[in-house]
């Protein structure tokens, strides 16, 4: 409560020059792609690798300074690309995909501290967007963990439906299931309706 | 395997702080047991769960599966209840995840699907 208080008390003096900017969700949702596409439009370069073996980013990465541009409305921000928040790590899913037992192992033992280091920016980051597999279930218990800890500390939220050129994308899932956030649906792989999402960032934290 | 179902009434934990409620959530399904608590856990005591939940992960406990069933915390009802120290009903259901395969759920209802087999 108190630091709502203190938020609300430093919103009355203007808003911050240079915004926080996380991005959340369960693993494979295609976070990285997505940030990767918004460092490449707008830097130039990628923020960090991207694979279909799960919890492939494992520590919070940053990409400092990027000041996106849409419709004259401009907002500088720090990007953190997450690891994906999952409530299970189980080092046999990583050995389906062709690692020894040794390195998925190590592989899992890296992503649960990924797992707690996402969770402990929970409460910093300014602004979120929570990236959705727009192919899967969006009703699931760690987007609404996420959801609801990003509510309680009163942080502006941006759902992203990612991925909506696959051909079993259903985003309206996503939207009968949180009615009451901001949707933008993309496909960051593609880069289809990236200008809705920047249009989106800049209007609502700029 | 056989299944062990843990039904835990709210009056039972009440006497626990947030680590209390936790550590025994925990204990119990290490005991690969599925814990069905009376009440919903807040996002915060969810998120802490988690992290806790990461810390004791290892070969033989790959983690957990968790839903809540209940009233949404953005209702200012729940909200206000909450602050007066009640309780809003609603339940959590937290089982080991080797066992239990996927909870399916929708806003009214909880599909827990279960592997006893092995």
């Amino acid at each position: 409560m108190l630091e709502g208080f203190i938020k609300w008390f430093k919103s009355l003096f203007g808003k911050k020059k240079t915004v926080s900017l996380g991005l959340y969700g369960s693993p494979n949702t295609g976070k990285t792609t997505l940030a990767n596409k918004i460092s490449l439009d707008w830097l130039g370069e990628p923020v960090g690798t991207v694979s279909e073996v799960p919890h492939e980013t494992r520590e919070v990465t940053k990409k400092e300074k990027i000041l996106i541009e849409s419709d004259g409305k401009k907002l500088d921000m720090n990007l953190l690309d997450m690891p994906g928040i999952a409530s299970k790590v189980d080092y046999r899913d990583f050995v389906t995909f062709g690692m020894t037992p040794k390195e998925a192992k190590n592989r899992a033992k890296e992503a649960t501290k990924g797992i707690i280091e996402a969770i402990k920016w929970l409460e910093h980051v300014d602004a979120a967007l929570v990236v959705m597999d727009a192919s899967e279930d969006p009703y699931t218990q760690v987007n609404l963990t996420i959801l609801g800890n990003l509510e309680a500390k009163r942080i502006p939220v941006i759902l992203v439906a990612n991925k909506v050129d696959r051909k079993d994308a259903k985003p309206n899932r996503i939207r009968e299931a949180f009615p009451q956030y901001s949707i933008v649906e993309v496909s960051a792989l593609t880069g289809h309706n990236m200008d809705s999402l920047y249009d989106t960032i800049t209007t609502k934290l700029g | 395997m056989t299944l062990q179902i843990e039904f835990i009434s709210s009056v039972a934990l009440k006497p626990l702080d947030e680590q209390g409620k936790r550590n025994y959530i925990l204990r119990s399904v290490k005991k690969n047991k599925i814990v069905v608590l009376d009440g919903m856990l807040t996002p915060e005591e969810e998120k802490n769960l988690i992290q806790e939940t990461m810390k004791s992960i290892d070969g033989q406990f790959p983690g957990i599966e968790i839903s809540t069933l209940g009233k949404n915390e953005d209702d200012l009802r729940v909200k206000l209840i909450r602050l007066l120290g009640g309780t809003i009903g609603g339940m959590t259901v937290i089982g080991p995840s080797k066992l239990v395969k996927e909870i399916k759920k929708d806003p009214n209802r909880l599909n827990l699907l279960a592997n006893a087999g092995d």
